[in-house]
């Protein structure tokens, strides 16, 4: 695509360098992030996986700007942004971040519609602009027909594509979900996980914390977390490639 | 994969060519190819036990095929297969005998081992994974399979965490 | 914007009732305050009102008898709008029931004049009397009495009083009804009084020797002293016996405008700092019931300055929504309002500091309504971005070991969780506690206030009352002292006669001059209202009103030195008395200790004690006939006629109070469904029904309003009390006037605030224990 020799070197999306979080909550204070480095490039699926409690949820709020860090550094698309402060944050998040969690994602207050448009209008586009893009994003993840309903009127898995739309309806840089499909049936995973990658293929930047393994080898590079510290960083693809046609070892029937 | 063949030909009498379609038929690309030689070996041992009748029948310009039936004993023996529930699982003795060992031979990091074996087990998930999505969807016989093997590598990697935490 | 509009309009749609509730609830709050400021305007500018209404004069010539006064020349003088009358006067003498007071009638029309028309409060003005009607009955005229004489004289409309004109032939006239009028006021002893005939019974009464009255009202009220120097040259110096002014008569009326005006600024304030607490509270409740939503939007791109004004906005909006309907109500429609209140809101607009408490109540209320919802707005803004899987709950302790016991024994299940629901922890008991009990509070230092003043007619003996009527005997054509008061005692309903004397006396350095008093002798003592110390006992002892302990800088067991004319006078204060009168700088001795310095001394009047239940005016009449017309009887003047308004202003704040403490109790009970609402699952669980679930919540709701209302109800006493000592100490009546209400009134505040509770909660206890498992596991998480 682009001339080894003279190409400007990509700018990471994601940049991090020595962050850091400790919790202050009752009894001993825990620290869930210890000085940790990070590059993410765009157009990359990054699945983080780990124990829980490992601080995997806490890295990716440093990352979205819904907690300080204590230190480090972070960088998103070469901007410097670790001081800035809320609402600084949250003009940033408005265009270029989408946040997906895995439970309370909608305003409950708020229908279907309003709930996907809200952002839309937060970045300052106009209601027709915002509806239209409303009406296509819940056309593509199935859920024509339910813009008036409430959230509490919906089942988790239908919950998670309304707020997957949500964070896609500005077509942000970045998209951060913490366990999207930690709350839901088998089927329900299946359907994020499709809809993952197939955002995922258009180009969007990803980055997924997951303890599921199904949903992490569908990333193309998955970062073990334990105890606050990246542990592996693999890309996942390489490795011993299969037996033609088949999967060895998977079924061994005795003689 | 003796019962297997039993348990085919309770249905009708086959030749070994056809069992070993039978057999690529209904497990699907998840089950490696069988070895054609293999299922006449194992055809072999299962009439010398006498769990089914061979019976030749005559083909013109190529050599006999012999097609197979099952027997009263053969039948016992799918009954018996059938009655039986499988054994504990599996544990991966060879990994777990290469972590227990690490340490003491101080040739190998235990940490670096497991990431190893888990970078190898999410390539195999990615693999199962496409493997799932290339595979016809109403096969339920073969999504099953494959789903199967996904629980057992989620099991196999949360134990990687396990051991991960335990000796770090 | 467009996104914070558009949630803020969501919420609204979500919470319509509650919105409804704030709009009426703001509505009613600002109304009530505004009545009670009406109220106190009325009640503290009397004088004012009667002007405003009766068209009054601002000044009044009265000419010597025989002058004539030209009206035409008078109305001629720059500045004056109009003129009332010329009146023709005569000065005569008015008696009823032993009663005697100087009145000055004036020759009135049967139509009341435009300016200066005088009010009628009873009865009906003069009317033409039937043409064939005369000569026969007692009575031949009619005549209506200005109101501070007609009161002097219990003269009621229907009651015949005895006229003596200036010649003294007496005439029998008929009192057809008393008005109120804009002019210097009655005092026994003091000025004539006004009352009013028709000429013919003038011409009657005195023939001759009538004077004038004209009153002047003034386009400029400023300008008055100039005018009455231009008036007094238009009619001759040398004519004019008498001028009065209007700031006369507004000070004269006086109206205790501080005491009301005390009481309304204090109960006002501490409504509208109630009502602003209840704002935030109820704010604050409902942020807290929203946090995960703030998180979300957070975590979509509002800003906190957005959220704080989403939720500023939306709630602001409709406090001033309510305030403004309230303010907009009560300016349209107060007038409407039977009874007093309607009167007092109809005739507020013409009173002074009508347009400073128009502006200023739902200004402050506004004020701060924005301040307690702007701070609850930001710590709604301040809402970590993180929704957090299980909303924070604190902790509670765990169940005690009686709780255990008390769930083995059978105590109903409801009761027991009830109380540990209403009781948690103990930091987080004591606020919604608190937030329920300032109400109340409020309310029992207003219902202090109330029986206080109600303790001046009921047993005005405690409050140095004890002597209904005076009775002073004309010397020296009167019986002498002994066998006045045989005569006094004869009286059925006369429980006491005490002989009394009041002289002027100086005070060490001739600062100032005090009241030395000697009633009662040592073999009967009079009733002193003792409230520190003990009652005189002995020769040389008194007691003393609170004032004059605060002029003499001196405390009960020390001597008091004092000059009473020329000579000294020395006396052991013994004891503090309650002391209405003179602002309390008032020493009581017996009569025996003033008759050792003065021998000749003898009672300048009479105090009569009378029985309980008497009637003052019956007993003063059978006084009349059987002392005859020698006796003077004057009704003891009682304050509480002054503080009569204050009770109208106390009970409208006590509305006040009693919705502010409705709002809190709601919020706390929507507060407590909520958290009760996560628990729903876990209780079915353990397998209560959900009678008894809505029982728990009913019964946590009634405890707390229970507790509230005891602390609240014991605060209240308490600093009530001490807040109406203080005044009455600082009044110069002496603390010790506080009087708490009845304990049935304060347990029918308790019970009605429990009742309330329980009623407040039922509604939404029956629906939280009937909603479906379905609906709260989304909400449990």
């Amino acid at each position: 695509m682009s001339d080894d020799a003279t190409a400007a070197p990509v700018v990471p999306i994601v940049r991090a360098e020595g962050l850091t979080k400790t919790h202050h909550g009752e009894g001993t204070p825990v620290p869930a992030v210890r000085g940790v480095d990070l590059s993410v490039q765009p157009g990359e699926f990054v699945a983080v996986t780990g124990p829980s409690g490992a601080g995997k949820s806490t890295l990716l709020h440093l990352i979205g700007g819904l907690q300080r860090p204590d230190d480090g550094k972070l960088w998103l698309d070469g901007e410097r942004v670790d001081a800035y402060r809320e609402a600084r944050w949250a003009v940033l998040r408005r265009r270029s971040i989408g946040v997906v969690f895995q439970f309370f994602n909608l305003v409950s207050n708020l229908t279907v519609a309003d709930n996907v448009e809200l952002p839309a209008l937060l970045a300052g586009a106009s209601p027709k602009a915002a509806r239209d893009s409303r009406a296509e994003l819940l056309a593509e993840l199935g859920l024509e027909g339910r813009e008036r309903s409430m959230p509490g009127e919906l089942s988790g898995g239908e919950q998670q594509r309304v707020a997957l739309a949500r964070a896609l309806v500005n077509h942000p840089a970045l998209l951060l979900a913490d366990e999207p499909a930690g709350s839901l049936d088998s089927k329900g995973t299946r359907e994020v996980l499709r809809l993952l990658t197939r955002f995922h293929q258009r180009g969007q930047t990803i980055i997924m914390v997951t303890h599921d393994a199904r949903m992490a080898s569908a990333a193309d590079r998955v970062i073990s977390f334990f105890d606050g510290r990246i542990a592996d960083d693999a890309q996942l693809g390489g490795g011993r490639p299969g037996p033609a046609g088949g999967v060895s070892g998977v079924l061994e029937l005795k003689e | 994969m003796r019962l297997a063949l039993l348990a085919l030909l309770t249905r009708s009498p086959a030749h070994g060519y056809e069992l070993k379609q039978d057999l690529e038929k209904l497990l699907g690309a998840a089950y490696p190819q069988p070895n054609v030689g293999q299922i006449y070996v194992t055809l072999g041992r299962l009439e010398k036990s006498g769990l089914i009748e061979g019976e030749d029948v005559e083909q013109s310009g190529r050599p006999n095929k012999r097609t197979y039936k099952l027997t009263a004993a053969g039948r016992e023996a799918v009954l018996a297969w059938f009655e039986d529930t499988a054994e504990e699982p599996r544990v991966r003795d060879e990994f777990f005998m290469k972590l227990a060992l690490a340490p003491q031979s101080g040739l190998a990091d235990p940490i670096a081992l497991i990431n190893k074996q888990r970078r190898q087990y999410l390539n195999t998930m990615r693999d199962l994974s496409k493997l799932a999505a290339a595979e016809d969807r109403d096969n339920k016989i073969s999504q099953l399979l494959i789903e199967g093997a996904m629980l057992h590598l989620q099991a196999d990697l949360d134990w990687l965490e396990r051991c991960q935490e335990e000796l770090e | 914007m467009r996104a914070t509009l558009r949630w803020a309009q969501a919420d609204f749609r979500a919470h319509r009732g509650e919105a409804l509730f704030v709009v009426l609830a703001s509505a009613g709050v600002i109304a009530s305050l505004l009545l009670a400021g009406a109220l106190f305007g009325y009640a503290a500018n009397p004088w004012q009102r009667v002007f405003n209404q009766s068209q009054g004069a601002h000044i009044w010539l009265h000419t010597r008898a025989g002058a004539d006064t030209d009206a035409k020349a008078l109305a001629a003088v720059d500045g004056v709008a109009a003129l009332s009358g010329p009146y023709r006067t005569a000065a005569t003498t008015v008696e009823s029931r032993g009663a005697r007071a100087g009145v000055t009638l004036r020759a009135a029309d049967v139509e009341p004049p435009q300016t200066g028309r005088p009010l009628v409060a009873a009865g009906s003005w003069l009317a033409r009397p039937d043409p064939g009607d005369t000569g026969t009955g007692p009575a031949t005229g009619s005549v209506v009495l200005e109101t501070s004489v007609a009161r002097a004289l219990w003269a009621e409309p229907g009651d015949t009083v005895r006229v003596t004109g200036p010649d003294g032939a007496p005439h029998l006239l008929r009192v057809s009804g008393t008005a109120d009028a804009a002019e210097p006021r009655y005092q026994p002893g003091g000025a004539a009084g006004i009352g009013w005939v028709l000429p013919a019974t003038l011409d009657e009464i005195a023939r001759a020797d009538t004077g004038q009255s004209v009153g002047l009202r003034l386009e400029d009220p400023d300008d008055t002293d100039f005018i009455v120097q231009r008036a007094v040259t238009v009619l001759g110096a040398d004519r004019v016996a008498e001028v009065t002014k209007w700031q006369q008569a507004r000070a004269e009326a006086g109206g205790d405008d501080r005491l009301l005006g005390t009481v309304f600024a204090v109960f006002g304030v501490g409504a509208l700092l109630a009502a602003a607490l209840a704002a935030s509270g109820a704010v604050g409740a409902r942020v807290r019931g929203q946090l995960r939503d703030i998180a979300v939007l957070k975590a979509i791109g509002f800003t906190p300055g957005q959220v704080t004004r989403g939720f500023l906005v939306q709630h602001l909006a409709f406090a001033l929504l309510g305030v403004a309907l309230g303010t907009t109500a009560i300016a349209l429609l107060g007038a409407r309002i039977p009874g007093r209140i309607g009167e007092a809101a109809a005739v507020w607009q013409d009173l002074p500091g009508h347009t400073a408490l128009m502006i200023g109540i739902p200004g402050g209320a506004v004020l701060l309504i924005a301040a307690s919802t702007g701070l609850s707005a930001w710590r709604a803004g301040r809402v970590p971005p993180v929704p957090v899987a299980r909303a924070a709950l604190p902790s509670a302790a765990p169940m005690t070991a009686l709780g255990k016991r008390a769930l083995g024994m059978r105590v109903p299940p409801a009761l027991v969780l009830g109380w540990r629901a209403a009781f948690p922890r103990r930091g987080r008991t004591l606020v919604p506690v608190a937030r329920l009990a300032l109400p109340l509070v409020l309310i029992t230092v207003a219902l202090v206030a109330w029986s206080t003043l109600d303790q001046f007619r009921s047993s005005p003996a405690q409050v140095g009352l004890a002597a209904a009527l005076t009775v002073r005997s004309e010397q020296p054509a009167g019986p002498s002292d002994a066998e006045l008061e045989e005569t006094l005692a004869t009286v059925p309903d006369v429980a006491a006669v005490h002989p009394g004397a009041e002289m002027a006396a100086l005070v060490p350095g001739q600062t100032g001059t005090i009241t030395l008093r000697g009633l009662g002798t040592a073999r009967q003592p009079y009733p002193s209202a003792v409230v520190e110390g003990r009652a005189v006992a002995g020769p040389d002892e008194a007691v003393a009103g609170q004032g004059l302990l605060d002029l003499l800088g001196v405390r009960v067991g020390d001597w008091v030195r004092m000059t009473v004319g020329g000579r000294p006078q020395i006396l052991h204060l013994v004891g503090r008395t309650i002391e209405p009168e003179s602002g309390g700088r008032v020493i009581t001795t017996t009569l025996d200790a003033l008759r050792e310095r003065d021998p000749r001394l003898r009672p300048a009047f009479h105090a009569l004690e009378l029985r309980k239940g008497a009637d003052p005016r019956a007993v003063s009449g059978a006084l009349a006939t059987a002392a005859g017309a020698t006796l003077e009887i004057r009704e003891t003047p009682n304050p509480a006629d002054r503080l009569e308004p204050a009770r109208g202003v106390i009970g409208a704040l006590i509305a006040v109070l009693a919705l502010i403490g409705l709002i809190e109790l709601l919020t706390l009970i929507g507060t407590g469904v909520r958290d009760r609402g996560r628990d729903l699952l876990a209780l079915k669980a353990i397998g209560l029904t959900p009678r008894q679930i809505g029982a728990m919540i009913v019964t946590a709701a009634g405890l707390t309003a229970l507790v509230s209302a005891l602390v609240g109800t014991t605060v209240g006493v308490l600093s009530g009390s001490w807040l109406v000592d203080t005044q009455g100490a600082s009044s110069g009546i002496g603390a010790g006037i506080a009087q708490p209400p009845p304990l049935p009134v304060l347990l029918t505040v308790i019970v009605g605030a429990v009742l309330g509770a329980v009623a407040a909660a039922a509604l939404p206890a029956t629906r939280t224990a009937r909603r479906r498992l379905a609906d709260s596991l989304s909400e449990t998480l």
